[in-house]
Formats: structure tokens, C-alpha cells, sequence
């Protein structure tokens, strides 16, 4: 049996341990910048494209003539079409990064991380322009779905869909609260150890 | 000095600390490559900004801290189950009973309590292993040399106890 445990001296044993030379110079770091760069850009090309491929499909759309209601739900939904592109340039296109964001201490760095998702969550409603998504969308099938009740079995096909979907925005209501609770208790023991 | 000499020069002086540190946030061989590349290349990119406010060490340290806590952070799964060092100290001995023989099981032991610890926790017990004082330490969290002190303190209490259960076994 050993006399001496390894476990008594855990900083010899964890700077002998083995490691694996880094072997990209700094002309490859470049060139693997300039890829990510691209990437990044290129994605974020994608959901403007995307963006505003919807503002001209709904706005084609808009200008059919037929019922006000529905139409006007189109309109909504052309514009959500512009305003997804708008958050995607100003969201996704990527920056380079500021000094002070390299100078913080760890400590600021992760509760800033930590806030950066508690806001995302908070704030996605408004960052995917949902209102307009939701309030358009409604606007064209509510129409629809009050003509279907002369057909009472449409709305008795259609109406698991719906409990189901009542039942999964509870669900992620409630797990939403609860992460972001969790996030926010962390943030504040943060905020109790800066200096 | 330009971008890319500062970057030289880190790498040279601290390449093999800057992989002990991605193997303290990654245990799959893998992530651990990418996290590690992930970690020169933002290092690379922070040294256009190095204007000496701080050491080289400490620059080069906080740059990895948090581009390998963003990584942990991604995992909300994994984020959710980290705990305090408070907590590991709590946990009852029979957790960690078994006797570590070996320096290889010992360094398979310390690395999944690390992989065990929150970022913050994390950040001091690599740094401590790293032969690190108190107020370098402080100098890179931004937490009180006194915080760090007390944080250490009871990561030493773990790892002697630690030790002490495997003399007892082993006896």
C-alpha cells in the first residue's frame, strides 16, 4: 500500500498531468477569424433574406382583394415579415468586440452572461416581434373559425390542437418562470461578491 | 508589440496551463479540442485591445475564464446541476469514499469534482491549482482576496479529507 496518497498534494498532480501542444499559429487563428466572420454574416444574410421574403409574400397577399378582417391580418404579418428582418441585422449581424468587454474581471463577465439570458428569455417577445406574428395570425383565422361553426365537426378536428397547445404554452410558461427565478437568485449572489 | 507577437507569446508561456484549463470545463476529448481552439482564437482576437492595464497572466486568464464559462453556460442542462463549493463540502464522506491509488484515478477524481463546481468556483479552483496567490487570483474573478481565501481554504478541506479517507481504507 502507498504511504503517501496522491490526493495530498492535488497541485503537483494537476500541473503533471498530460497536455497536448496547441499546434494553429496566429496566421491560422487569422484565417479561422475570417471564416467565422463569414459565417456569421452569412446566417444572418439568411434571416434578412428570409424576413423580407415574408414582407413581400403577405404583402402580395395584402393587396388580393377579399374579406377586411383576414386581409388586414395579412398586412399585420408583411409587416412582422420587415421587422423579423430588422431584428436579425440588428441581433445576429456580428460586431467586433469592445475593449472594456476583454477587460472585465470573470466574476462581471459571467453575471453579465447570466443577465444577457435572463433578458433573452425576458425579452423575446418583443426581440421576435411575437405581437404582430400573433395579433396577424389571429386576425386571419379567428374569421375563419367563426364561419366554421356552421360545420360543428371542423371546430370538434381542430380543437385537440388547441387544447394541446393551451397545455404546452402553460407548460412553458412555468418552466420560463422558473429557470428565470433561478437565474435571477444567481445574479444577485454575483452581485453580492463584487467588490 | 503587435497582435500577433503578444499571441505568440502567450501561447508560448501558457499554452500548457491554457489545456489544463479546457480539460477543467470539458471532459469529452472532442469539445475539449474545440473549446481549447475557441479559447486561442478569442485570445488572439483580445490581444488587438491589450493595452497593459493588467498582466499578461491575468489578461490571458480572464479571456479563457470566460470564453470557457460562456461554454458551460451554453449547457443549460449540465449549468443547472453545478454546484458551490459550499455544497461539496457539505456532501457526506461516503460520497468520495473510494481510495484514489493512483495519480491518474486521484487526477480523475479532482477533475470530476471540478466538473462538478459552478463557473465562479470552477475559476478559483484551477487558479489555485495553478499554484496561484490569493490576490492574482482576486486580480482575474474579481472576487475579495478575503472570499478567495475562505474559497480555498475549504477546497483544501475537501481535498485533505479526500486523503484522509483514503489512508483509512487503505489501512
Amino acid at each position: 500500500m502507498p504511504s503517501e496518497f496522491p490526493m495530498n498534494d492535488p497541485q503537483n498532480i494537476w500541473k503533471n498531468q498530460p497536455t497536448e501542444p496547441f499546434t494553429m499559429s496566429a496566421n491560422e487563428l487569422c484565417r479561422k477569424a475570417q471564416q467565422h466572420e463569414r459565417k456569421a454574416r452569412f446566417e444572418a444574410l439568411y434571416s434578412i433574406i428570409a424576413g423580407l421574403m415574408l414582407f413581400v409574400f403577405f404583402a402580395w397577399r395584402f393587396v388580393q382583394p377579399y374579406e377586411v378582417v383576414p386581409r388586414m391580418g395579412v398586412g399585420l404579418l408583411s409587416l412582422w415579415g420587415i421587422y423579423y428582418a430588422y431584428q436579425a441585422y440588428k441581433w445576429i449581424w456580428p460586431g467586433r468586440p469592445t475593449p472594456d468587454a476583454t477587460l472585465n474581471t470573470t466574476l462581471q463577465s459571467y453575471r453579465s452572461e447570466l443577465e444577457k439570458r435572463r433578458d433573452h428569455g425576458r425579452h423575446l417577445w418583443r426581440r421576435a416581434g411575437l405581437t404582430f406574428l400573433v395579433l396577424g395570425v389571429a386576425m386571419v383565422i379567428v374569421p375563419a373559425l367563426i364561419k366554421s361553426l356552421d360545420t360543428p365537426r371542423l371546430l370538434l378536428n381542430t380543437l385537440p390542437f388547441f387544447v394541446l397547445l393551451a397545455i404546452w404554452l402553460a407548460v412553458f410558461l412555468r418552466l420560463r418562470k422558473r429557470n428565470r427565478g433561478k437565474l435571477q437568485q444567481e445574479i444577485e449572489e454575483l452581485r453580492a461578491l463584487e467588490m | 508589440m503587435s497582435q500577433d507577437s503578444l499571441y505568440e507569446q502567450a501561447a508560448e508561456a501558457y499554452g500548457s496551463s491554457l489545456d489544463r484549463l479546457a480539460r477543467a470545463y470539458e471532459l469529452d476529448p472532442e469539445a475539449r479540442r474545440d473549446l481549447l481552439q475557441d479559447i486561442h482564437l478569442n485570445l488572439w482576437r483580445s490581444f488587438a485591445y491589450f493595452d497593459q492595464r493588467c498582466s499578461l497572466r491575468t489578461w490571458v486568464y480572464r479571456v479563457a475564464h470566460n470564453v470557457a464559462t460562456g461554454h458551460v453556460i451554453r449547457q443549460r442542462r449540465l449549468r443547472n446541476r453545478l454546484v458551490s463549493i459550499e455544497n461539496i463540502e457539505t456532501l457526506p464522506g461516503s460520497e468520495h469514499g473510494e481510495l484514489a491509488a493512483s495519480q491518474t484515478e486521484a487526477l480523475e477524481r479532482l477533475s470530476m469534482l471540478i466538473q462538478r463546481l459552478k463557473p465562479l468556483d470552477r475559476q478559483i479552483i484551477v487558479s489555485y491549482l495553478e499554484e496561484m496567490d490569493a490576490s492574482s487570483i482576486s486580480e482575474i474573478t474579481g472576487l475579495s482576496p478575503a472570499n478567495i481565501a475562505m474559497k480555498v481554504h475549504r477546497i483544501k478541506n475537501i481535498l485533505k479529507r479526500w486523503s484522509e479517507e483514503g489512508g483509512h481504507h487503505a489501512q
